[in-house]
């Protein structure tokens, strides 16, 4: 995988003169209820793929662990060199704390970033590219013949645009900064998203290259290429100019570093700074299969210089949006394959591995850390890895908290049987529709304590109407564990008690009035 | 990015409808030989799909033959020639850039991007003149077992991928186990893929895992395990690059280290490969004795799912990179062949190419043509070379010999998007306004049968386009012809008969033709 392509192909996004841009906030009214309006409307989701299998034992560091350091004897980040976010809870990687730039630790000083430990799912997949479509499509299948041709987002949206793609929105609904379209992206009624590198490039090359003949009537396979083929060159037409005049209009209010994956972030900011109106940006870093001198003794080395530039090149751009106004409507995760195995190889490098960790970032999101330092005795059976939390229980959360679907939507993106369920992690903050507003579906505000809990946790809200209450616990998986309480509840504070057997991750989720708040929690035995 | 092509059983559960590949695509004709002699129509299929389009000329040579004979033609013998190099830079030596001051560094670094600049004008031009199916051939391999020249914070020497090109061209018809073997030890591929750090006690699995899960069997036919034990069998292998390193078998050569190679025992998909002592630890010994075994043993216990495997590659390659249910069939009868002829590629081959399902309708018009055939196809139908193909190619996402990842270019339908289909529309048009003269048109016009509009149409059209086009499109673009009649106020032997009247009236019928969605498909 390689970095330059980035640098070399991605528009320097100079910093323009115009002065105004942006879209303002949707305001709330009650004229705005008649069906389609949603909270989530002008809500934009940033999705950073790092690709190669980020490795997530040096990114954040278990300093406390011994076993860290029997295990890595090369390249363990040593304690006196790792950033102490929350001393004695949570280390970054030294490289994540760049000097001068705004970044991800600064960010968590602000309650900007929350880092989820133990991301992954069942059954680990070890290959790169099986394990980015499982990443990618939102479905965990252990059947290796089952193939993984679209995206949950571009299936989510896809079922969103009305008559799609037989008319196309005013604006792309996606758009991925370089490299051809994404398969988060793709949907069987087609792509959702546009692929974009220059936007000057792309205004004088697409302009007028719609085709001048119709789609083709039937569904053979060369019907189907041709009208796949047909689509893309409207799409380029139409979204040229859409695109160019964002870009035009928007501005960069910083200087940012000189790094491909930074520039892309920058490019990021210009469009929506712009007005753009896409739903879904997303970009791209490589790099990250460090099976060779990942990291020098000196701290340097490939994996700390991608690591600098991810911190750098989302909190630039957190700075950006903050200076320009648009910081509340943008949250952004990371996605990475997997992580790398525990053990250190021979090379200086680590080998393919399984759970990771997740940065969401952005003033949508709870900040703090969700899970556990991962358990470095006690490995899966190829010395791998447990995983804490299902990586789809974050992908809920964009659904439903971010862009205000329903969970009956998330059950039928990731296809989920009946009995299986993907709860939200609650990482996002919940963004009440105006329609729930409206009805009166607001989710109470739930405290938990203690969490991490040993014995029993009491969970705490308040209610000013009687209502009907449901209480359940969910496992990291969202694997049903039990129920807490289900019934009437008098107006006032309601306190209940809550415990559960064995260690691990868990969600509880609380529904009053049809309203859902999801609290993960930690259980230390 | 769906990020590459898996291989796939095809024999899915298919419980969500949006998950399937529709199932409509009926190709009733399986593996049995295509019978009869080939139209003008057939023998466009099968160049533009086993090398990269026909001349006229050449097309219509093959016209009349069988499929066997075009086919036995385009292959060629097993034995060829490597074309001349495409400079001294590939024996010239590379100095060490690591501890060099910035000055040297820089000029090491840029000599790498000049020579891959070299190679890659070079590879292109030899693929669009090849009028048989070798240098595509190449091209398969090399993106099945991949080697990018720029990755993480290095390359690929170019000298070591012209030596590798070199490997895959000598063994692209042969045994796939004596391609695989001489791959596994290939120098780009050693450095490439971390063979390079793999050392007793700290194996590492990069190569090892992939040489299963990319290069024979795909994914879920091993465990992790086995991944480990590969990696153990292929300790030791050295890559010598700089003209500072040691290079016992030579500059750009690979050599083993027998310190550095796990003399155990390892058991691999069930099978042992016994321990050896010191005085049998030598390269060769471990060559046969352990690679090639290793290769054996995947390809002895996993025959099904070897052969499937490739087969299923070169059907997404070759034939439709999106298979279907209903191909599956097809596919197993080419892997039994493949199977049957004990894994010799040029019988897979045969049985693809020669077959009537390959020469079915359905097949025809149905892939997207990859920005290495978009060009070089250009190139051939046009008569012309396009200027700095490999400079296009880049901005098509085709940056020749340097793939985004190990699993290869992802192909199919990722090809096109709103960032490459701007350029290929650009590059059609460039060709017609800016790169090709009057007397360029004038040439390619009088190669068509001229004697009268339609026939001149027609002619055209399959020249340029898979598949008939509909009633309403014929009208429409016989109307472009007749503007340039009418404006000239010629008659159309006429416009036969002058360059100028001729050139313009093929540059608008063309530029209508380069519009079209199918013109990116072949």
């Amino acid at each position: 995988m390689k970095r330059r392509t980035f640098i070399q192909s991605t528009a320097a996004a100079a910093v323009g003169t115009q002065i105004l841009g942006g879209v303002p906030l949707k305001a709330f009214s009650p004229k705005d209820l008649d069906g389609l309006v949603q909270a989530g409307d002008d809500n934009i989701l940033i999705v950073v793929q790092l690709f190669g299998g980020n490795d997530g034992l040096n990114t954040i560091i278990p300093v406390d662990d011994d076993q860290y350091y029997a295990i890595r004897p090369a390249i363990a980040v040593q304690k006196q060199l790792a950033v102490p976010v929350v001393p004695g809870r949570l280390y970054f990687h030294p490289a994540l704390d760049p000097a001068g730039a705004y970044n991800l630790r600064r960010m968590f000083d602000d309650g900007r970033l929350a880092v989820v430990q133990g991301i992954g799912y069942e059954n680990p997949n070890l290959s790169h590219f099986r394990s980015t479509d499982i990443w990618l499509s939102g479905f965990n299948t252990s059947d290796p013949d089952r193939r993984l041709i679209d995206g949950w987002l571009g299936r989510y949206f896809a079922d969103h645009l009305p008559d799609f793609p037989a008319t196309l929105p005013d604006h792309p609904t996606a758009v991925q900064i370089g490299g051809s379209l994404s398969m988060l992206l793709q949907s069987p009624k087609g792509d959702v998203g546009i692929a974009l590198t220059d936007p000057d490039k792309f205004f004088q090359l697409g302009q007028g290259l719609s085709p001048d003949l119709e789609a083709m009537p039937g569904d053979t396979a060369y019907e189907r290429e041709f009208n796949f083929v047909r689509l893309v060159a409207e799409q380029s037409d139409r979204y040229s100019s859409v695109v160019k005049e964002a870009f035009d209009k928007g501005r960069n209010t910083l200087q940012y570093a000189t790094n491909g994956f930074v520039r892309q972030m920058q490019l990021v900011a210009r469009l929506i700074s712009g007005g753009l109106k896409s739903k879904v940006y997303m970009v791209y870093m490589g790099g990250f299969d460090t099976h060779v001198q990942q990291q020098n003794d000196d701290l340097t080395g490939l994996h700390p210089f991608l690591l600098n530039a991810l911190s750098t090149g989302i909190g630039q751009f957190m700075q950006d949006a903050l200076a320009q106004g648009f910081a509340d409507r943008v949250v952004g995760m990371t996605v990475s394959e997997f992580g790398r195995r525990p053990y250190e190889n021979g090379s200086r490098g680590t080998d393919h591995g399984t759970s990771s960790i997740q940065f969401v970032f952005g003033n949508g999101v709870n900040a703090g850390v969700f899970g556990q330092s991962p358990d470095l005795t006690n490995f899966d059976s190829n010395g791998d890895l447990v995983y804490q939390y299902d990586y789809r229980t974050v992908y809920a959360d964009i659904l439903e908290n971010w862009f205000g679907g329903s969970p009956d939507e998330t059950k039928s993106v990731f296809d989920l049987s009946p009995n299986e369920n993907i709860l939200p992690l609650g990482v996002i903050k919940k963004t009440v529709s105006s329609v729930d507003a409206y009805e009166g579906r607001v989710p109470v505000h739930v405290r938990l304590a203690p969490n991490p809990v040993t014995d029993v946790a009491w969970i705490e809200w308040s209610q000013t109407t009687p209502a009907m209450a449901k209480v359940d616990i969910y496992d990291g998986t969202g694997r049903f564990v039990e129920r807490v309480w289900h019934g009437a509840v008098d107006p006032g504070s309601v306190r209940l008690p809550i415990s559960v057997t064995a260690s691990g991750s868990y969600l509880c989720a609380i529904t009053v009035n049809g309203a859902r708040t999801v609290v993960p929690f930690t259980v230390i035995k | 990015m769906n990020r590459r092509e898996l291989f796939s059983s095809l024999a899915r559960s298919g419980r969500r409808e949006s998950m399937t590949v529709p199932t409509d695509r009926l190709v009733l004709v399986g593996a049995e030989q295509h019978t009869g002699p080939l139209t003008l129509a057939d023998v466009h299929h099968i160049i533009r799909r086993l090398g990269v389009g026909a001349t006229v000329a050449q097309a219509n040579a093959f016209v009349g033959k069988t499929a066997d004979e075009v086919v036995e033609s385009l292959l060629g013998p097993n034995e060829t020639q490597h074309p001349d190099p495409p400079g001294a830079w590939v024996d010239a030596a590379t100095e060490n850039p690591l501890g060099a001051d910035l000055q040297t560094r820089n000029a090491i670094e840029s000599s790498w991007y000049a020579n891959h600049a070299s190679l890659s004008g070079w590879w292109v031009r030899q693929l669009a003149r090849d009028l048989t199916a070798t240098e595509k051939l190449v091209l398969f391999w090399s993106n099945h077992w991949t080697t990018e020249f720029s990755f993480d914070e290095t390359v690929s020497i170019p000298q070591t991928l012209y030596r590798q090109m070199k490997v895959l061209r000598t063994n692209r018809m042969g045994d796939l186990r004596d391609l695989a073997l001489e791959m596994t030890v290939d120098n780009a591929m050693v450095w490439y893929l971390g063979g390079h750090f793999n050392q007793v006690g700290k194996p590492n699995e990069n190569y090892a895992r992939e040489l299963m899960e990319l290069f024979l069997t795909g994914i879920g036919w091993y465990t992790e395990g086995d991944v480990r034990e590969a990696a153990r069998v292929l300790t030791g292998w050295r890559a010598s690059r700089y003209n500072d390193e040691p290079a016992p078998q030579g500059i750009y050569e690979t050599w083993f280290d027998a310190a550095a190679h796990d003399t155990g025992a390892k058991t691999v998909l069930g099978v042992t490969i016994p321990g050896r002592t010191k005085d049998n630890n030598t390269a060769f010994q471990v060559k046969m004795e352990e690679v090639y075994e290793l290769i054996k043993i995947i390809v002895r216990q996993r025959p099904e799912a070897v052969s499937r495997f490739i087969a299923e590659k070169f059907y997404r390659f070759y034939v439709y990179s999106s298979p279907v249910d209903g191909d599956a069939e097809f596919i197993s009868d080419v892997a039994r062949i493949f199977r049957e002829a004990d894994f010799n590629i040029r019988a897979l081959m045969k049985a693809i190419f020669t077959s009537a399902h390959f020469f079915d309708a359905a097949n025809r018009g149905v892939q997207i043509k990859t920005p290495l055939e978009f060009v070089c196809g250009l190139e051939r139908q046009l008569g012309v070379n396009v200027p700095t193909a490999a400079e296009w190619l880049t901005r098509m996402d085709q940056t020749v010999l340097d793939p985004p990842t190990v699993a290869g270019w992802p192909g199919y339908r990722s090809w096109i998007s709103t960032n490459t289909y701007p350029v290929r529309r650009q590059l059609a048009s460039d060709m017609l306004s800016k790169v090709m003269s009057n007397a360029n048109l004038y040439n390619l016009f009088s190669s068509f049968d001229t004697s009268s509009k339609d026939a001149f149409l027609d002619a055209v059209l399959t020249h340029f386009l898979p598949v008939p086009v509909s009633q309403a499109r014929r009208e429409n673009y016989l109307t472009i012809l007749s503007q340039t009649e009418r404006q000239l106020n010629y008659t159309w032997a006429q416009v036969a008969g002058n360059e100028e009247a001729a050139a313009r009236a093929l540059r608008d019928v063309l530029g209508a033709i380069f519009r079209a969605p199918d013109f990116q498909l072949c």
